[in-house]
């Protein structure tokens, strides 16, 4: 017996094996050619164990469980960002509700038309919100946008819209407007503090560009928005905070087309200051974001809300509790005791055993047909006799 | 195949021949070439014929001697562990040591009688 029997016979092996099959690839209308690529493979891989000098008889068979792990993961990963998004427009929601929930009806005719700025990034991070924010007027809109314009083109619509709404403001009402506005700033700035504070906590890099028009729009949109609840309580939105119903009811109400679209643009470009927060900085793959959402439930976001790092940590602690209730017990013990017999004992041998016999401590076994892995190498033998003690 | 092929140990899958064969089987499956259940037809006749291979092409004998670390005798399957194994191969009466092979084998008989 030696080494160098082993390619021939395997190769015969495999030639049969291969012939064998050929029928039932046949019957199961499987190309030959996939019968060959088999073959092909088979030997590659057998040759890269072979290649390798190594016994890897145990381990080719892992990396399929080990790739297929590695496919189920990336969803759990894709989660953490989703989770900070929900944290970040959750806090944010209640402070900025009373601008986005007051106006979604007005936001719905104009987002069509004049909400093209919106980005990618915009309709990534707005759905989130989906869940807890009721701004649905205001997302459904967005898959149609979605594949418009990045976000850059909402920034000179910003400016646009505050001149419109300033002026919208003016002509309408006049010195009203002011006394309105001033009555709104005492009740708005502490919104917009806490919402800058916010926004300054969480969009490092960003945050400057688009901070100061914002302030400057949102305080001028703000304005429009406070008259709007005060001429338009029929409209249900007395308290502030309608429902997407109301919503509905107040858009016929609404009167100026101007503070429609100031208003329209100026939620759009909060909107898109929030995605960006949300994404923090960072690229949200669409794709990924698309798939995961769904996947997505409300209850991990609804969950989420006290800290920023609230999902990815009840994903550790969840996981980690599981392995530690499960592994402390079994896993880790038995995980090991395997992994010292399999890689220290690399060598092995497959064979059948004709008797086994045992006198005292002393072990006698006639062992046959057997194949046997030394060392990285591999031997077949027909008859083979051991003698052992225990 | 008319032998009855279900009637050979799936043991040599777990060899360097069967194992490569297993991952050229699987990557099949996840490419959607094949189904598993010809997959499945495919390493029973592995089975079948490495098992008829071994019994009617080989000759070789060997001999090994070492101590017996642990022994396992369950469902037929004879299991032990050796330390400090020395192999003779009688071509040439090359020996091949080793720290430590593990030993799984099913019994000859019950293959003969199926």
């Amino acid at each position: 017996m030696s080494n160098n029997a082993v390619g021939p016979v395997y190769d015969a092996v495999i030639q049969e094996v291969i012939n064998a099959v050929r029928v039932d690839f046949e019957e199961n209308g499987i190309d030959d050619r996939v019968l060959e690529d088999l073959k092909t493979s088979w030997q590659h891989k057998l040759s890269q164990l072979k290649v390798a000098q190594f016994p890897w008889e145990p381990k080719p068979e892992p990396p399929q469980p080990a790739a297929a792990a590695n496919n189920g993961p990336p969803a759990p990963q894709a989660a953490p960002p989703q989770a900070a998004a929900g944290y970040t427009s959750l806090t944010l929601s209640p402070q900025v509700s009373a601008q986005a929930l007051s106006l979604p009806g007005a936001l719905l005719p104009n987002s069509n038309g004049m909400g093209m700025g919106m980005g990618m990034g915009m309709g990534m991070g707005m759905k989130p919100e989906r869940g807890f924010v009721q701004a649905d007027p205001i997302i459904k809109q967005e898959p149609g946008l979605q594949g418009a314009h990045p976000y850059s083109p909402a920034n000179t619509a910003r400016g646009t819209a505050a001149q419109r709404a300033a002026q919208a403001l003016e002509s309408q009402y006049g010195q009203r407007a002011a006394a309105s506005i001033n009555a709104i700033h005492s009740g708005m700035q502490a919104q917009q503090q806490a919402q800058q504070q916010a926004q300054h906590g969480q969009r490092p890099g960003q945050a400057p560009p688009h901070l100061s028009p914002q302030q400057q729009y949102r305080q001028g949109v703000a304005a429009s928005i406070q008259q709007r609840l005060q001429q338009v309580p029929q409209g249900g939105s007395s308290n502030g905070l309608p429902t997407s119903q109301v919503d509905g009811s107040s858009d016929s109400a609404l009167p100026a087309v101007m503070d429609r679209v100031a208003i329209d643009n100026h939620l759009h470009a909060q909107i898109a200051a929030r995605a960006r927060q949300m994404e923090g900085g960072g690229l949200m793959l669409p794709l990924k974001d698309i798939s995961s959402l769904p996947s997505l439930p409300g209850p991990r976001q609804k969950v989420d809300g006290t800290a920023p790092f609230d999902g990815p940590d009840d994903d550790d602690n969840e996981e980690e509790d599981e392995d530690a209730i499960n592994s402390d017990l079994d896993d880790p013990d038995d995980d090991r005791d395997d992994d010292d017999d399999d890689d220290d004992a690399n060598n092995m041998m497959l064979c059948m055993y004709d008797k086994v016999q045992r006198v005292k401590n002393k072990w006698k076994c006639v062992l046959k047909d057997g194949v046997l892995t030394v060392n990285g190498k591999e031997y077949v033998f027909h008859k083979a006799t051991g003698e052992y003690e225990w | 195949m008319a032998t009855g092929a279900t009637n050979f140990y799936d043991l040599y899958r777990h060899g360097s021949l069967g194992s490569s064969l297993t991952d050229a089987l699987d990557e099949l499956i996840g490419d959607e070439r094949i189904d598993p259940q010809l997959a499945m037809k495919v390493l029973t006749q592995f089975d079948r014929i490495i098992a008829e291979t071994l019994q009617e092409k080989i000759k070789a004998r060997l001999t090994f001697k070492g101590s017996l670390d642990t022994y396992r005798f369950c469902d037929e399957v004879w299991t032990f562990l050796i330390r400090n194994v020395t192999f003779k191969l009688d071509n040439g009466g090359q020996t091949v040591q080793a720290d430590k092979v593990k030993i799984v084998s099913c019994s000859a008989k019950r293959a003969e009688d199926k």
